[in-house]
């Protein structure tokens, strides 16, 4: 009962206090809740009152002294409706915020602007958890969704070789933040603080899957780490390339991707002789050191 | 405590309210309690320092920055009389402005930022006032005091950014006319956040905090205010106030979305926050 009390102190989880435990409460005290006010409260009754929610670290960013309830506790109030005008508007902010993201990058400030061109109070961007990152997600999540649809909607793709379709769709991608490259060093260092990590790696690996996909790569054996990382290796060099390219349409960069590409795919040839050679050294580490822990404990 | 179980098993009179754990009539509530602070007033923040040990700044702090003031802002802080809660926001808001936001939002600045400090007890005001004064924000006009009742505010529709009330929604009468008025007069996309005193689940916590409570704290009031009634009520009122779930669905059906909340120190106080769209 402790530990779990002690959870519930430190690990940032919210609960039901009256109904989760109520003998442990004074009863007076528990009545008295819903004595308090007797003009028009309607009891809800609609919780399970042995339900103890599950205790989630949902908020990375949230303080140790703190439970939060974001997300998780939000649809035991809000109805799914309620629920998705929720997410529309706050969409319509980040989307309005984008034009400003040029001139102020990505802070607080381009979200205020946002705010105020579809009409709500900037007091909606403190509602936001992670302010500058939800943008830069937003953004990020908007770029896929434009590669998807051009991926969908591009018949010609489909007749491109595996390597001239990757370096053509990872350049379609990269174009996307063309607009954006002078603040695009400000993005990359929001998406690399540690509270953002996860998110920011996980939409790198949706774009690799989706870039490999279209490429026509179903593979679902031990390639496909090697194949995605190599790709997010090509990507992420190309996408710092481009920041520091100043010749006319990134010229330099797009040449840069394509000997980048090339290079892999002349690796590729070469990579199951790499496991093999891995298995090879593997194996003989493992040897090696149970060889030595068999001395070891000889002695 | 004996006397609130005997209380409670009391037929409840529909025009009852609670005053602590006494019942009380509705119209003598607001009385009472105006009472109280009227005669708390003059060490209500050395007596705040005192019960929570510093704590209320840090639970105040935390307020303000989740509320993320702006400049231009138009905010309404009730039941804030001695103005804890409105001088962090003008603090935050100015720290804003030197991180260089301020050429963004010139044309905002000329409708320059307001801060509405309102609370019924006009004693409470005037140490607010004096407070000000003290840290120099009184030249320039940010802070706007005003008396007036929370169930019935006297601010047009639509007219706010923000909403908080720290410490104070325990002690009205109507806790749905406050979330209904706090309603009316927020913007689409304004905020309501409530910091109060709220209630501890941790079993072991929870008794060291009741003792705490019931016996430290009336015996503090006595000594340091001279008035132990007054901080009687205070911990019979948290008691009363409803469950940090409980109060968090009273303002989802006061109409406010993305409605949350956050326990600090294991729920001794919790901030509710709300958006209305």
């Amino acid at each position: 009962m402790y530990r779990t009390a002690a959870k519930r102190l430190f690990s940032g989880a919210s609960y039901y206090y009256n109904n989760a435990r109520p003998r442990l409460r004074p009863p007076q005290i528990s009545i008295a809740s819903y004595r308090f006010s007797t003009s028009d409260i309607h009891p809800r009754t609609t919780n399970n009152p042995f339900q103890i929610p599950t205790t989630t670290i949902e908020n990375p960013n949230t303080s140790d002294s703190a439970s939060s309830s974001e997300a998780d506790d939000a649809p035991r109030y809000d109805n799914r409706r309620a629920r998705a005008e929720y997410q529309d508007e706050q969409s319509r902010v980040l989307q309005a915020s984008l034009p400003y993201v040029i001139k102020l990058g990505w802070t607080e400030a381009a979200l205020i602007g946002g705010a105020r061109d579809v009409g709500l109070s900037p007091s909606i961007i403190g509602s936001l958890s992670r302010k500058e990152a939800a943008l830069v997600e937003f953004f990020m999540d908007d770029c896929l969704q434009r590669l998807i649809d051009r991926i969908d909607s591009d018949e010609s793709l489909k007749n491109l070789t595996p390597s001239e379709c990757i370096s053509k769709l990872i350049r379609i991608r990269l174009e996307m933040q063309a607009p954006y490259i002078s603040t695009w060093p400000q993005a990359l260092s929001i998406q690399a603080q540690p509270v953002n990590v996860p998110t920011s790696f996980k939409q790198r690996a949706m774009l690799m899957d989706e870039i490999w996909h279209a490429a026509g790569d179903n593979a679902s054996d031990i390639d496909w780490y090697a194949k995605r990382t190599v790709l997010g290796g090509i990507y992420s060099t190309t996408e710092i390339y481009m920041l520091t390219d100043s010749s006319p349409d990134f010229r330099d960069t797009w040449a840069f991707l394509d000997a980048r590409v090339k290079d892999a795919f002349d690796l590729k040839k070469t990579i199951q002789e790499a496991q093999h050679l891995a298995e090879a050294v593997g194996a003989g580490l493992g040897n090696s050191f149970q060889g030595f822990v068999g001395k070891v404990f000889r002695r | 405590m004996l006397s609130s179980t005997s209380a409670s098993t009391l037929h409840l009179h529909s025009h009852a309210t609670s005053f602590g754990f006494k019942e009380v009539k509705e119209e003598e509530k607001a009385e009472m309690v105006g009472n109280v602070f009227t005669n708390v007033a003059t060490t209500y923040d050395l007596m705040n320092d005192l019960m929570s040990a510093g704590l209320h700044r840090l639970w105040k702090d935390r307020l303000v920055s989740k509320l993320n003031p702006f400049p231009g802002m138009k905010h309404l802080d009730v039941a804030g009389g001695t103005g804890d809660v409105a001088f962090r926001i003008l603090e935050s808001i100015n720290r804003v402005r030197q991180r260089g936001l301020r050429d963004v939002f010139e044309d905002s600045l000329k409708a320059d930022t307001q801060i509405y400090v309102c609370d019924i007890n006009p004693k409470m005001l005037n140490v607010g006032k004096q407070r000000a004064l003290e840290k120099g924000f009184g030249e320039n006009g940010s802070l706007i005091w005003v008396e007036g009742n929370a169930e019935s505010l006297s601010f047009q529709n639509d007219s706010m950014d923000g909403y908080t009330i720290a410490f104070g929604i325990r002690n009205v009468t109507h806790i749905e006319k406050v979330l209904s008025e706090a309603h009316r007069v927020l913007k689409r996309g304004g905020r309501f956040l409530c910091l109060e005193l709220s209630h501890v689940g941790i079993p072991v916590f929870k008794e060291l905090y009741d003792y705490y409570s019931f016996s430290v704290i009336p015996s503090m009031g006595e000594l340091v205010a001279g008035d132990r009634e007054s901080y009687q009520y205070l911990v019979e009122s948290i008691r009363r106030f409803p469950s940090q779930e409980k109060f968090a669905s009273m303002i989802a059906d006061a109409g406010f979305q993305k409605v949350e909340y956050e326990n600090l120190v294991g729920g001794v106080v919790a901030i509710h926050s709300g958006l209305k769209l």
